[in-house]
C-alpha cells in the first residue's frame, strides 16, 4: 500500500467528494505504482487552519511511494493529482498542495 | 510549502493564541528565509494520533524546502518555540519544536512545482503569469 496524507480544512470537502477523492486516489497509486492507497483523511478543525496567517482553504495532498520518481515523472503526477482533486472539490489551484515524495532514506 | 502542523494537548492553546501563533510563524519563517508569505500553511490539531506529542506539551514541526541552513533552521526553531511560550504560557521546556528538509521539486503548489529556496520571484513572477494566460 502507498502511504497518503489527506489534510483538508473541515467542513469544505462534502462526504460524497471524499469518497470520491478516497477513490481517485486509491485509482492514482494502483495506476502509477501498483499498489492501492493507505489514505490518512485528516480534518483540520474551522478556526485552526492558516495560509498567509489568514483562515485557510487550502488541502494538502501528500504521495509516498515505495520507489524514487524521477523529475519529469513526478512533476507529470502532481498535474494529474491536483487536477483531479481541483476538480472535484472545485478548489483552485492555489488551493491545493501536492507532494510525491521520494521513499525514506534508511 | 512550508507546513508547520502544531498538535497539543487538548486546551492547551486557545483559538487567540492559534490565531496570534499563525501569525508569528508566518512572519518568522519569511524574515528568516525570505520565502513569501502565500507559501505559509499553518495548522493545529488537539490531541493528534498522527503527531504524537511524546511526552510535550505542544509539538510544532515544520516541513520545510530544502537548503536553508542550520542557523536558518535554529532560529525558526528558538523563534516559534518563544511564540508558542509568549502566547499559550506552556513552559519552554514543553514545547517541542522541530523542522524536516522536503526537497522543493517534490511539491507542487499553485499548479507549478515549487521553486528552490532563493528563486521564489522569478517563481512568483512565471505563476502571475501563467494565471493571466
Amino acid at each position: 500500500m502507498i502511504p497518503c496524507i489527506c489534510l483538508v480544512q473541515a467542513g469544505q470537502i462534502s462526504e460524497k467528494s471524499e469518497t470520491v477523492l478516497r477513490s481517485k486516489l486509491d485509482a492514482f497509486t494502483q495506476k502509477t505504482f501498483g499498489e492501492g492507497a493507505q489514505i490518512s483523511w485528516v480534518a483540520v478543525s474551522k478556526g485552526n487552519g492558516f495560509t498567509a496567517a489568514k483562515p485557510s482553504s487550502s488541502s494538502i495532498v501528500s504521495v509516498r511511494p515505495h520507489t524514487p520518481v524521477a523529475q519529469e515523472k513526478r512533476a507529470e503526477l502532481l498535474h494529474e493529482l491536483c487536477g483531479f482533486w481541483t476538480a472535484e472539490t472545485g478548489q483552485s489551484m492555489n488551493e491545493i498542495v501536492g507532494v510525491i515524495a521520494d521513499p525514506i532514506a534508511n | 510549502m512550508p507546513l508547520y502542523s502544531c498538535n497539543a494537548q487538548s486546551g492547551a492553546i486557545s483559538a487567540e493564541a492559534k490565531a496570534k501563533i499563525a501569525a508569528d510563524i508566518t512572519r518568522i519563517h519569511c524574515d528568516v528565509t525570505g520565502a513569501p508569505e502565500i507559501f505559509v500553511h499553518a495548522f493545529f490539531f488537539e490531541d493528534a494520533p498522527h503527531q504524537p506529542l511524546d511526552g510535550a506539551t505542544a509539538f510544532l514541526s515544520g516541513t520545510i524546502r530544502a537548503g536553508r541552513t542550520d542557523a536558518q533552521k535554529a532560529d525558526i526553531v528558538e523563534d516559534m518555540r518563544q511564540s508558542i511560550h509568549t502566547h499559550t504560557g506552556i513552559a519552554l521546556d514543553a514545547i517541542k519544536v522541530i523542522t524536516q528538509d522536503t526537497p522543493a521539486q517534490w511539491v507542487m503548489e499553485g499548479g507549478d512545482i515549487m521553486p528552490e529556496p532563493g528563486e521564489e520571484a522569478e517563481w512568483l513572477a512565471a505563476h502571475a503569469a501563467n494565471e493571466t494566460a
